[in-house]
């Protein structure tokens, strides 16, 4: 259809007579674009609104098609809603939202904005359809603004957030994140959008369920801890706290997700160092526990030893006083069995009184061994000559019934003691031995080096370990705990001394080593010695006998010196016996006196034990007085300082006639003939 | 085709359905063209119900709040053409065609429009096609949006509710992998409803003529 005339509307489409005066200009009046086609899709009415945004006067664009005038129309949905409205009368609604629809421009240029309504229009004639444009760009642009003002400062504070923020609508489907869910959780943020909240959940806890009861009035205060899924897989520790919305009749709520991970871990590590805190201090009062027994031990065992330290001091004076008391009966013996005449009835009777004594002087012997008040001869000793020279002494010692087996290595270091002391040591538990095992058994003993001297309550210092082991029937705990006091004993009542184990304790001791037992009801006894090692160096004595003195012939003028005059008088009976002369003195000064008078003296014979000046003392004198002058010191134990040698000849109390004589002789020949 | 109002053959069902199926497809076409997506409408099932158990219908999963686009027509028969959703599956149907770029708040601000722009299409293509098919014309208002529970849209407590039925359909969208369920509900008086089954028999017996392979 072409129009004749310049109306903007031409006359087929005025079913109301299109030139009306009032129609017309309302029609170019109104502030929405109006736009009519006909059945046949071209333009037949245009308003003033139309050519302003347009561009396109309406005598321009009158009688063409509608998609000529718009060409870029045609890929939008406007082509089919003419085409429904014409077809079956619907109105379309077409938004700038969804839609971009036709290249309108505002008076300043700029892009306008617009939605467009599509109805049909039936008339008595012929269908049209009526396209309706409204300018949305104001209201568009007041509610951006009004927006971006709105949400500045929230903006401001949401995209700063350290923490991921996350909005979920009613269903839970994440509407909205933040940044930081990209550095907290390490997703991107539209791999969020459109999920399930519990998607990020390690599994449909507390927070789903607060989500799905919680409404808008009820505010919770408090932050929910949740395991939240990384994008890695792994999981956290989070503390989620819910802010409830709503807008648009709609509810919503943003949680904010602080990542707790550290402090949760830091706290179960907190919490890992208080539980061994604890450990380590129930194991620190399980140790101060088992040092505090240790120390009732050590003090047991120091009660034990002062014990023993007391009773040998005790023992000791009692059989020092013995000793010189055997020593006159033996010596007055002596010498009455050489001046009675040769009666076999006497003979006899003097014999036993003799052997008597002479039983007593061994048993004192014992007696200071235990109170370690012994002299020792110190000797570098071989064990691997003492010992298997010894076998057969033991073997006879006890009995053909029990085996012995010695197990000396080739590498076992000698050992310096006293050689006859050990020997002595080795038959007290021989015997013992035998007597624990009445039916017969094993006896071994076994050395070695003691690798760690020092240790277990042993002296510091080398050692060798002697082991003395039976099969016999053992020993109880308070058997054993009783052991080595001096005259305890299994034994019946006259079958031991009850003087062996103290023998062998006190020998070790004051050796410089120490002796342990170990037993066991049932279970046989060892004892075990510990022994100083012979420095490095130091040769075994040689066995070889000295060859004997020659007997001294001479005469000798003798200046005894003794406080316990019994015991002197006994000393210069026998001397005077030997045909020597004696002078006696009580003290050491009377013996300084009557030495500075008569200095023709040959020898001198002193006591050790003295009070005021000991013997040693007096020796030492002499000795700056008179270089050449012999002295014999007698002494009943080890009362001689043991930190140097003993320059003096010495003699063992008790002795007999014969001791002395050798003493003198001895004495006599290393200083030589004065 | 039986005496009662309210219930449909099998036969009725399955050509409402067809022709339904037909609009929404339609729809979706010009979604698609709108969203530049794949976009996949699909009517499963139709009914007819009385207001309030449609009312009932529409509140699935006891999501009370609902949102719906409305639209009146007028022709051989006339009513209320409704689509519904509960309220945050619009919001995911608006931001599915929006596109993910677009802020919670645009969404939110945006949903209104968007919302009836998309309803317009996809009732339009419902009832152009059930217009097409039938070979009639009908006049159809411009859309716009209802909230409310489903006593309310349906207008249950309304002036002659018992004489006004309901042709439901259940319909699924899937756009861009979601998938949002929604209804589309016909409200037309009892003459409406009968006209409306009698020109739906009218297409079943042209079918039946034209091919009768295709018959039933």
């Amino acid at each position: 259809m072409t129009s004749s005339t310049p109306s903007k509307i031409s006359p087929p489409v005025t079913p109301n007579n299109a030139t009306d005066p009032i129609y017309e200009p309302a029609f170019d009046t109104v502030d929405i674009g109006l736009i009519v086609v006909d059945s046949a899709g071209r333009i037949v009415a245009w308003n003033d609104w139309m050519a302003r945004t347009s561009k396109r006067s309406t005598a321009e664009v009158l009688g063409k098609d509608f998609f000529d005038v718009f060409p870029k129309a045609r890929t939008t949905r406007l082509p089919s809603v003419i085409e429904d409205a014409f077809q079956v009368g619907s109105s379309s609604l077409l938004t700038h939202t969804l839609n971009s629809l036709l290249p309108l421009r505002l008076d300043d240029g700029g892009e306008l904005l617009h939605n467009i309504i599509v109805r049909p229009v039936p008339t008595a004639e012929s269908n049209y359809c009526l396209l309706q444009v409204t300018d949305v760009t104001a209201a568009v642009t007041r509610e951006r603004v009004l927006r971006e003002r709105q949400n500045a400062r929230y903006h401001a504070i949401v995209d700063s957030a350290p923490d991921a923020i996350i909005t979920v609508d009613a269903d839970q489907n994440i509407q909205w994140v933040n940044g930081a869910v990209d550095r907290v959780l390490g997703y991107d943020q539209t791999e969020l959008i459109g999920q399930k909240l519990s998607f990020l959940l390690q599994s449909e806890d507390t927070l789903v369920r607060l989500l799905a009861e919680g409404t808008i009035e009820q505010q919770d205060k408090r932050a929910v801890s949740v395991v939240g899924r990384y994008k890695n897989g792994t999981f956290g520790h989070f503390e989620i706290s819910l802010g409830r919305w709503g807008a648009d009749q709609r509810n919503f709520v943003t949680t904010i997700w602080r990542d707790v991970s550290e402090r949760v871990n830091a706290e179960s590590a907190l919490s890992d160092a208080r539980d061994a805190l604890q450990k380590s201090n129930e194991e620190l009062e399980d140790r101060v526990n088992e040092r505090t027994r240790e120390r009732e031990v050590a003090l047991r065992q120091l009660h034990e030893s002062q014990k023993m330290e007391s009773i040998g001091q005790l023992t000791g004076g009692v059989a020092h006083d013995f000793n010189n008391l055997l020593a006159v009966i033996l010596g007055s013996l002596s010498l009455l069995k050489k001046a009675l005449p040769d009666d076999p009835r006497i003979s006899r009777l003097l014999d036993r009184a003799m052997q008597g004594a002479e039983r007593g002087a061994t048993l004192t012997t014992r007696l200071l061994a235990f109170a370690r008040r012994q002299e020792l001869k110190i000797e570098v000793v071989s064990l691997q000559t003492l010992i298997p020279e010894m076998l057969d002494f033991l073997r006879h010692s006890v009995g053909p019934n029990i085996v012995i087996h010695a197990e000396v290595m080739p590498d076992v270091d000698p050992v310096a003691v006293d050689a006859n002391q050990l020997e002595l040591a080795l038959i007290n538990l021989a015997v013992n031995a035998r007597d624990a095992m009445p039916h017969g058994g094993s006896l071994t003993i076994a050395c070695h080096n003691e690798e760690n001297a020092g240790s277990a309550g042993l002296p510091p210092g080398s050692l060798v370990c002697i082991t003395v082991t039976d099969t016999g029937e053992g020993m109880s705990e308070e058997t054993l705990a009783r052991a080595q006091e001096p005259f305890f004993t299994t034994k019946g009542v006259g079958k031991g001394t009850g003087l062996g184990l103290s023998m062998v304790h006190g020998f070790t001791a004051q050796s410089g080593g120490a002796m342990r037992l170990q037993s066991q009801r049932g279970e046989g006894t060892t004892v075990t010695m510990w022994l100083p090692r012979a420095k490095h160096g130091e040769k075994p004595a040689s066995s070889e006998i000295r060859p004997a003195a020659p007997e001294l012939s001479r005469r000798l003028r003798v200046l005894l010196v003794d406080d316990d005059v019994l015991v002197s008088m006994g000393a210069a009976d026998m001397l005077l016996d030997l045909g020597h002369s004696v002078t006696e003195a009580q003290s050491g000064g009377q013996a300084l006196k009557l030495l500075d008078s008569d200095p023709l003296f040959d020898i001198v014979v002193t006591d050790y034990a003295m009070p005021g000046m000991n013997g040693l003392e007096l020796a030492q004198r002499i000795k700056e007085l008179h270089p050449k002058l012999p002295i014999i010191l007698a002494t009943g134990y080890a009362e001689l300082p043991s930190d140097r040698p003993i320059e003096f000849e010495h003699l063992s109390k008790p002795y007999t006639s014969a001791h002395l004589a050798s003493a003198l002789e001895k004495a006599f020949i290393g200083v030589g003939p004065a | 085709m039986t005496a009662d109002i309210g219930e449909l053959t099998h036969t009725e069902q399955d050509a409402l359905a067809e022709i339904a199926n037909m609009g929404v497809s339609r729809a979706a076409s010009s979604l698609r063209q709108m969203v530049g997506e794949q976009v996949l409408l699909s009517v499963p099932s139709v009914r007819i119900v009385t207001r309030a158990a449609a009312a009932k219908l529409v509140e699935r999963d006891n999501a009370k709040k609902l949102v719906a686009v409305q639209q009146s027509f007028e022709g051989p028969f006339a009513g209320r053409a409704l689509l519904i959703f509960p309220e945050a599956q619009s919001l995911e149907l608006v931001r599915s065609i929006l596109g993910d770029e677009h802020t919670l708040e645009d969404v939110i601000d945006l949903e209104h429009e968007a919302l009836a722009e998309t309803g317009n299409i996809i009732l339009n293509g419902c009832l152009a096609t059930i217009a097409n098919v039938l070979h009639r014309t009908m006049r159809m208002s411009l859309p716009s949006i209802v909230r409310g529970d489903g006593a309310a849209l349906f207008d249950v407590d309304g002036p002659a509710s018992g004489a006004q039925f309901v042709l439901f359909l259940y319909i699924d969208f899937n756009i861009k992998t979601r998938d949002v369920h929604g209804f589309i509900a016909l409200l037309m008086d009892l003459p409406s409803i009968a006209t409306l089954k009698a020109i739906v028999n009218d297409f079943i017996h042209a079918i039946e003529d034209q091919s009768p392979r295709h018959a039933e």
